[in-house]
């Protein structure tokens, strides 16, 4: 017994138990595979497994190349679909985050207001973008005007549904006693709210944002499909394909996507910042 | 009397219809005002009661196809397609939650990839998927499976590390075995996980149908809305199909909690224990 305890231990249980090395693991795998990921791509092994030629799916070296090239459009377009998420990410969390007090002050009429609201949440893209779009024809002269307001709403509306809903299990799961002990206290509702609701509900208002943020980026694309003024990523990238310029389209595709990321590293920073209290 | 009614007040549907209701009524004020307003009110917001006999009026308006008819021959189109990326989507999300607790290598080299790929928009990747597979259906079912894959993946993940060490041990004192230990503790657990990431897939799959028909014409919802919305046909088969898309849209969440409860005896446990006290 006492020398199986001694036997040494093989390398890989070695490594598994050493924390450095799990560490160095978890960043050096991934990279590694990004990397096999490209060099596959870029040696065209890629294009056989998908059964694709490098027109539709071009080298990343070319992607790169005409995404240098078209810096300046790339960052007008960038620019209208970034004004829009995120005018329509805030306008929406704002709206939902009162959504989400007013609830809170009538919970029983609320949780019927907030269960359709969650229903919401669920209608596709697809069919409310569309609607907004004939309903703001006549808002201003300008296309460009007119369909950034339907776009702007139906972003507003997705984020909404996602940050009452969130906010208000924020603002009523409270700590246990909490709202005894404010009630000893004879606290006024509107002291309630401020003093205990409202910093309660703070980590929830970034759960909301952790998904809101991607989404509103994903809506601001798809109902760019449906505006009538051609401008922003996504419309660029269908713009693009349907003229066949793959390589630009992927151009585009390569911009969606760092905004994606970039946007969700950037709510994180600013999370790490403000809930350092509550850790 | 008062009684009742405030008995009335108290339960959950009864505030769910007066917020329903007052939708329908800010709907009607709205449509009245445009039809006073414009000239073409039926574009912009009809009232809802000609979208209702829209639907069930037997006049053809397209192919000798009455108004429901397209939205429903449509609706399968687009359905069919969009369950089976859906189901796709949902096994290999499963599977590959599966491997990742399986295989602690497996978990570091995807996890990062299963993060990022939420951040990418991937409707926006709709053409391009399209142009790769060069085939409609391929692409549709691609883009629902992407879709839903993910949702379904980091949930069910969740779920299989969200087992409290106790079960485990627990199961040590037995001498299970792995594949016993992953049958009766692990998935079971992660079940619940993994109806909440169906319940966000199930949405999204429609959505992504929906989009990639508005591609291409080939006689799904979103072409015939595309259509529609040109008046290639009757602008009010647009409205038919903006309320039949959100109600799926809706109804598909509802769809995967009623199989929830379904498969998982000790939910409808708690909901019958929670009828008989009286509440909700």
């Amino acid at each position: 017994m006492a020398q199986k305890l001694k036997r040494k231990k093989s390398l890989y249980q070695r490594g598994k138990e050493n924390k450095k090395v799990q560490a160095a693991l978890t960043v050096l795998l991934p990279v590694l595979f990004g990397i096999l990921v490209i060099a596959l791509w870029q040696g065209q092994s890629l294009h056989k497994m998908f059964h694709t030629d490098t027109y539709t799916l071009p080298l990343p070296t070319k992607i790169g190349s005409i995404f240098m090239d078209n810096r300046d459009k790339i960052w007008e377009n960038t620019v209208a679909t970034v004004s829009v998420a995120f005018i329509g990410l805030m306008l929406g969390s704002l709206l939902g985050y009162a959504v989400a007090i007013l609830a809170s002050f009538f919970p029983k009429m609320g949780k019927g207001g907030l269960s359709i609201i969650g229903a919401f949440a669920s209608v596709p893209v697809v069919a409310m973008a569309p609607v907004l779009n004939n309903w703001t024809k006549d808002i201003s002269n300008e296309a460009s005007v007119r369909s950034m307001v339907a776009k702007i709403i139906v972003v507003m509306l997705v984020s909404a549904a996602n940050m009452s809903l969130n906010a208000y299990r924020g603002l009523t799961e409270l700590k246990p006693y909490a709202e005894d002990l404010m009630a000893t206290y004879a606290a006024k509702k509107r002291v309630i709210l401020v003093k205990l609701r409202l910093p309660n509900s703070v980590p929830y208002i970034f759960i909301a944002l952790k998904v809101a943020v991607p989404a509103s980026i994903m809506t601001t694309i798809v109902s760019e499909y449906f505006a009538e003024y051609i401008t922003g990523v996504g419309r660029q990238i269908r713009e693009n394909i349907v003229l066949a310029q793959y390589s630009t389209a992927w151009a585009y595709i390569v911009t969606a996507c760092l905004l994606g990321v970039i946007s969700y590293v950037i709510l994180m920073i600013v999370q790490s910042i403000l809930l350092r209290k509550h850790q | 009397m008062k009684n009742k009614v405030k008995s009335l007040a108290n339960k959950k549907w009864v505030s769910t219809v007066f917020w329903l209701a007052i939708l329908v009524i800010v709907w009607e004020i709205g449509a009245s005002m445009i039809a006073v307003t414009k000239r073409t009110p039926e574009n912009i917001m009809p009232h809802l009661y000609q979208i209702i006999e829209a639907a069930f009026s037997p006049k053809p308006v397209a192919n000798g196809m009455s108004a429901t008819m397209v939205v429903l021959t449509s609706a399968r189109a687009t359905l069919v397609r969009a369950l089976g990326g859906f189901l796709l989507g949902a096994i290999l999300g499963f599977l590959l939650a599966l491997l990742m607790k399986l295989s602690g290598i497996v978990e570091k080299l995807m996890f990062p990839y299963l993060m990022l790929i939420q951040l990418i928009p991937v409707l926006g990747l709709a053409p391009i998927i399209l142009a790769i597979t060069g085939d409609i259906n391929k692409s549709r079912i691609v883009i629902a499976a992407i879709l839903s894959f993910y949702p379904v993946a980091t949930n069910t993940l969740a779920g299989f590390k969200s087992v409290e060490k106790d079960k485990y041990d627990l199961m040590f004192t037995y001498a299970a075995p792995k594949r016993k230990i992953y049958i009766k503790v692990l998935i079971p657990s992660a079940i619940p996980y993994f109806f909440t990431g169906l319940k966000i897939a199930a949405p999204m799959a429609i959505t992504a149908s929906i989009l990639v028909d508005t591609l291409q014409g080939d006689g799904g919802l979103g072409c015939m809305l595309s259509q529609s919305l040109k008046h290639a046909m009757s602008i009010y088969v647009f409205w038919l199909i903006v309320f039949f898309s959100a109600f799926i849209g809706i109804f598909s969440g509802y769809l995967m909690g009623w199989l929830e409860a379904l498969v998982s005896p000790q939910k409808r446990g708690i909901k019958r224990t929670k009828r008989k006290k009286g509440g909700n």
